[in-house]
């Protein structure tokens, strides 16, 4: 009898625990507390046995029932408890309520990333006129009218000397004038160019850069554009300086840097060369001193520019410069 | 610039790889821009048999042949004499663009089907012979490729020179530096000429009446030539580079060209009115006829080549059809001259007419270059066209070219280039280059460049020649002494930053867009005719009509945007521009230039999401945008009123506000007009801002100030009014603000609905605080009660019943 109760028990004990909804939990009430239940019977059949073991075995049975009884209770609460919770959960995978997300212009965002840099590095933002004189824009940089320099830059006219300027180098020679050396400077704008297809808008946005003081060197300007070129792409892309010509600079030198594409294989972008020209720079040439009246034998500088939306191409992986003037929502979505 | 490597090969050796010495061209300041195989043309040119020949049904020269391509068969119609069958030939397939010009078609001869071409040597560009189909030696896989078959293989190599290198605008140049890079020599052509006896004054002679101009003007003759297509070896050098050939006499004059990049000229001697040259000026309104056909009008600036009675050519342009060799040509006159580099720019532009001469003059050739492509001209014409060299040459050269004599510091050059080279290596650079350099003592060298270095003038020029050959890449890198000395960035500068933030925290999306506009704009703006907008900076050159002006506001380039993305199904928009905008002011001077703000919101309030439903923004969210804009910025005394006066046309009339700030009246913001939205191809409503940022930034507090905040607890109270429906908002304000209350804090205003009888009930809320104590509900209940009693007094407003 005694092993009967303990079976009963036990088997009706995992029933509880396994049970997994409220119905399973009464079904199982019934099997063994209800009025012919098993447990129930078991208690009835104590009448039958001798009356010195009755006692003994009322005690166990009732023991028995008792814990059942609180097992009952407890896997109640738990099943209607998890039954309360389904029913209050929410669907935590429908979308959040959409806050609306501003976004900055990638050339603004490029822009702040170079201006950022410089800065660190000690530099001042200096801005001037889009609408620029003949003289500041090509003049007062050694490109005097007739000469065929001019032909790497063809204008937008205003009028015979004014014009939308070409490049943001006026900005040099109207802070030289304005300032004696020590210079530091770089200066961003937009610059206006007569020249329209997948790699040319008529309008694009240029830093140019300046550094004038006793004893400035070729050297130093390596150094300032190899720490910009490593801040703005990485530590790992590897530069050359190579001979170029610019009126303004002499010498004046292209820096190149490794396809950020390719790495070097040669690739489409690079046009299989392994390189990007990414900066044109120099040691600022004396006949642009001598315009702004400062002693090219005390001083020397150097300038460097570049152009913002070519190292947002290369950086966002863009391929028609176009698109930054497009204003496509989806397009100014992804940046 | 292009040079072919089988040319540059008669002048130096080369020794490196093609692409290491394309990479070596480049680190040496010229930079290739590409290197392509010579016969990329022929690729789609293969070896084919004839297996059939037939008669051409509807033409007696013709035969149509069955060519077997590999695998292939086609049928080609040829005129050839030399066919035969069974034969291996040239064919070129459809698509195939020869050297003369032309593309090989799939096409209908006089009606039979024609797959192809059966090729000469000569229409290939691969030899001389044009008298029938090149017919080939040897055995080849039927449809190998021709350069295959025959080997042919050549480099070209396209420079993008810089404009201070005219001296490496001619294959001997490129050479010159080759052999710099490679340390080896440069072999230049050997020119000797037999002459006759006759000397050249009795045939011609040469005057040069403007020497500013024209500073050299040499000559000579030739008699007894024949005009003739020219040799295979001629054409060839030619083609090699992308030239055309034209007959033999000319073919050379460009061979010289190319060869030694100075310009030369054939005229026909017997063409020149009194067999002789003056070098002057055009009369003003001349007109000329230039060898392309197309008449010139000529102003007094322009230098020309005369004979005895007219002009024969537009001096370093291009010939005149009146002198040119033609057939019958039996004399020439080669013409080798320096012209002034700026002259011939300036014609040049003015007539929009470049040429490979007017684009050397202009740069600068060597004016000690002459005689030598003169001779040299003279050598080949003989040499490919018979006749005699006439004794001797002209060579009128009033206004010698001085050599420039450049010393050198060597402290100064390693100053500037950072370098510690001693006087010895950096002598030994420039030697390199063929400059003649002579030390003076143990600082300086004096230095006198070739005279077709025209580009190498003062010191710092040679500064540059020997960090180029030293290389860019070998100078050290190096932290510059001089650097940060940061000022502190100017107030445009972070304000603008500062704009930016606070309108991408709205949830607008920056947009640039361009400088330059439509012309019209101004009339789809609605702006009246005295509007300031309509002070129009004019492109004199623009690339399209809708760029022909400078912006004088940003809304029509936003309004483009909006429309341009509502086309492609994107219509909840909130952009925003920071730009420039500019007013014309004297002709004398440069415009103004204003730099604005502007924000414009269309479609939805919402994203569009499963939690919000489609409502459509208004004018309260743009105004909501632009408080916000001035409460980031801390701008004191903001207000809006209703827009009057016609400053602002493009917005609609009774949704529009004008907002100032203190007395500056820094912009307006509304709903666009219906006309400009319909200007626009716009037809939902769109709401925007336009404000001025210059006035904008002097209502900007310089510095922010922290306010005492109170320990005490606030108050508030709320009161409903009733009141004229055109009781505006902002009188209420004001007038509570006029009260100046001690203790009242803040006031807003959180209900608004109309009512019947042109009333609407307002409901605002007070909030009142002290710094010294908290306040009891009496004291702010007499204060509320005798503000809200002012109120109904000044406003005769009700309060709501019950």
């Amino acid at each position: 009898m005694r092993e009967d109760i303990e079976k009963v028990y036990q088997e009706a004990l995992k029933g509880i625990e396994n049970a997994s909804s409220l119905d399973q939990l009464s079904k199982l009430r019934i099997r063994y507390l209800g009025r012919k239940g098993v447990l129930t019977g078991l208690l009835r059949s104590i009448s039958s046995l001798p009356p010195e073991e009755r006692p003994e075995m009322g005690r166990v049975a009732n023991q028995a029932k008792k814990s059942l009884e609180k097992a009952f209770q407890t896997a109640l609460e738990r099943l209607e408890k998890e039954a309360s919770l389904r029913t209050e959960a929410i669907d935590v995978t429908l979308p959040g309520r959409p806050i609306a997300l501003g976004r900055l212009h990638p050339i603004t965002q490029i822009t702040r990333e170079v201006c950022e840099i410089f800065l660190r590095l000690g530099f001042d933002i200096v801005e001037g006129p889009e609408v620029e004189t003949d003289f500041y824009n090509f003049e007062a940089l050694n490109m005097p009218k007739d000469h065929p320099a001019r032909d790497m830059q063809a204008t937008f006219y205003i009028s015979e000397n004014t014009l939308l300027r070409t490049h943001t180098s006026p900005i040099q020679v109207r802070t030289m004038e304005r300032e004696s050396p020590p210079v530091c400077i770089i200066a961003p704008g937009k610059v206006y160019r007569v020249d329209s297809d997948i790699s040319h808008t008529p309008m694009f946005h240029q830093v140019e850069g300046l550094m004038v003081d006793r004893n400035v060197c070729f050297r130093d300007l390596k150094w300032v554009l190899t720490t910009f070129v490593h801040q703005i792409f990485d530590e790992a892309t590897s530069l050359r300086f190579r001979p170029s010509f610019f009126p303004f600079t002499e010498p004046s030198v292209e820096v190149d840097i490794r396809c950020v594409i390719c790495r070097g294989d040669g690739c489409r972008v690079c046009s299989h060369t392994g390189w990007l020209e990414i900066l044109g720079a120099g040691m600022v040439d004396p006949a642009v001193f001598e315009k702004v009246g400062y002693d090219p034998d005390t001083y020397t500088g150097f300038a460097f520019g570049m152009g913002i939306e070519r190292i947002a191409m290369l950086k966002y992986g863009i391929e028609d410069i176009r698109k930054f003037y497009e204003n496509d929502i989806l397009f100014l979505n992804q940046f | 610039m292009k040079v072919s490597l089988s040319w540059l090969e008669d002048y130096v050796s080369i020794e490196l790889g093609v692409n290491r010495l394309a990479d070596a061209l480049t680190m040496a300041g010229l930079e290739v821009d590409s290197v392509k195989e010579r016969y990329e043309y022929l690729d789609t040119v293969v070896v084919g048999r004839i297996v059939d020949i037939a008669d051409h049904p509807n033409a007696d020269r013709l035969s149509v042949c069955k060519v077997d391509v590999g695998g292939r068969m086609l049928s080609i119609v040829c005129g050839a004499p030399n066919i035969c069958k069974n034969v291996l030939v040239p064919v070129a397939l459809p698509g195939t663009r020869l050297p003369g010009g032309n593309t090989v078609r799939a096409d209908i001869i006089r009606g039979e089907l024609s797959e192809g071409m059966i090729c000469s040597e000569e229409e290939l560009g691969i030899g001389e012979d044009s008298r029938g189909i090149l017919i080939l030696s040897g055995s080849h896989r039927l449809g190998t490729k021709l350069s295959h078959a025959l080997d042919l293989s050549d480099t070209v190599i396209e420079f993008d020179l810089t404009p201070n290198r005219p001296d490496c605008l001619s294959i001997i140049g490129v050479a010159r530096e080759i052999a710099a890079i490679q340390k080896t020599r440069l072999k230049r052509p050997k020119v000797r000429l037999s002459e006759a006896k006759e000397s050249i004054q009795g045939f011609t002679s040469v005057t040069i009446e403007d020497p500013v101009l024209c500073p050299r003007y040499a000559a000579r003759i030739l008699t007894d030539v024949h005009v003739t297509p020219s040799p295979f070896w001629l054409k060839d050098r030619l083609l090699s580079v992308g030239l055309r050939p034209i007959n033999n006499l000319v073919d050379v004059t460009n061979f010289v060209l190319m060869e030694t990049g100075q310009p030369l000229h054939a005229f026909d001697l017997d063409r020149l009115i009194e067999n002789r040259i003056v070098v002057r000026r055009a009369q003003d309104g001349e007109r000329f006829v230039t060898l392309d056909g197309v008449e010139r009008i000529l102003d007094s600036e322009t230098l020309m080549i005369c004979d005895g009675k007219r002009s024969v050519a537009l001096a370093g342009i291009m010939g005149g059809l009146n002198s040119e060799i033609v057939a019958g040509t039996t004399r020439v006159l080669i013409e080798s001259a320096y012209f002034n580099p700026s002259g011939i720019r300036k014609t040049a532009k003015r007539l929009g007419l470049s040429t490979e001469a007017s684009y050397r003059f202009e740069r600068g050739v060597d004016p000690e270059g002459v005689i030598f492509a003169l001779n040299r001209a003279a050598q080949l014409m003989r040499q490919v066209g018979g006749g005699t060299v006439i004794h001797g040459l002209i060579d009128e050269y009033p206004r010698p070219v001085t050599k420039k004599i450049i010393y050198l510091d060597v402290k100064q050059t390693n100053r500037l280039l950072g370098t510690q080279l001693d006087r010895d290596e950096i002598a030994d650079l420039l030697k390199a280059i063929e400059l003649d350099v002579t030390v003076i003592d143990e600082e300086r060298i004096r230095v006198v460049p070739p005279s077709f270095r025209v580009d190498l003038e003062r010191p710092v020029d040679l500064i540059e020649e020997v960090a180029r050959i030293w290389g860019y890449n070998r100078i050290p890198t190096t932290h510059p002494i001089n650097l940060a000395r940061g000022k502190r960035l100017n107030k445009r500068l972070r304000v603008r930053e500062r704009l930016r933030e606070l309108m991408v925290g709205c949830g607008f999306r920056e947009v640039i867009t361009y400088s330059f506009i439509s012309a019209d704009s101004c009339d789809q703006l609605s702006l009246s005719p005295e509007d300031s907008r309509r002070r129009l900076v004019h492109i004199r050159n623009p690339l399209t009509e809708d760029q022909r002006v400078m912006r004088t506001s940003l809304i029509p380039g936003l309004l483009y945007a909006v429309s341009r993305n509502i086309k492609q199904g994107n219509t909840d928009l909130r952009f925003f521009e920071l730009g420039n905008t500019f007013f014309y002011t004297r002709s004398d001077q440069l415009p103004e230039e204003i730099e604005m703000i502007c924000g414009i919101w269309t479609g939805n309030r919402y994203d569009k999401s499963w939690c919000y439903k489609d409502i459509q923004a208004d004018f309260y969210d743009i105004k909501g945008v632009v408080e916000n804009l001035c409460q980031g910025m801390n701008i004191p005394g903001v207000h809006f009123s209703s827009l009057t006066g016609n400053h602002f046309p493009y917005f609609r009339h009774g949704y529009a506000a004008e907002i100032s700030c203190g007395s500056s009246r820094v912009g307006a913001l509304g709903e666009i007009s219906h006309d400009v939205l319909k200007n626009f191809a716009l037809k939902d409503p769109v709401f925007a801002f336009d404000i001025n940022l210059e006035i904008l930034l002097d209502c900007i507090p310089d510095e922010k100030k922290a306010k005492r905040l109170s320990r005490f607890p606030g108050v508030n109270r709320d009161t409903s009014l009733i009141l004229d429906k055109d009781i505006e908002a902002q009188a209420i304000i004001s007038f509570i603000d006029g009260l100046h209350e001690e203790l009242l804090e803040k006031l807003y205003i959180f209900d608004m609905y109309p009512l019947a009888d042109d009333k609407k009930s307002l409901g605002f809320r007070i909030t009142y605080r002290s710094f010294e104590r908290s306040l009891t509900d009496e004291e702010v209940n007499r204060i509320h009660k005798r503000i809200v009693q002012k109120v109904v007094d000044h406003f005769h407003a009700e309060l709501p019943r019950g």
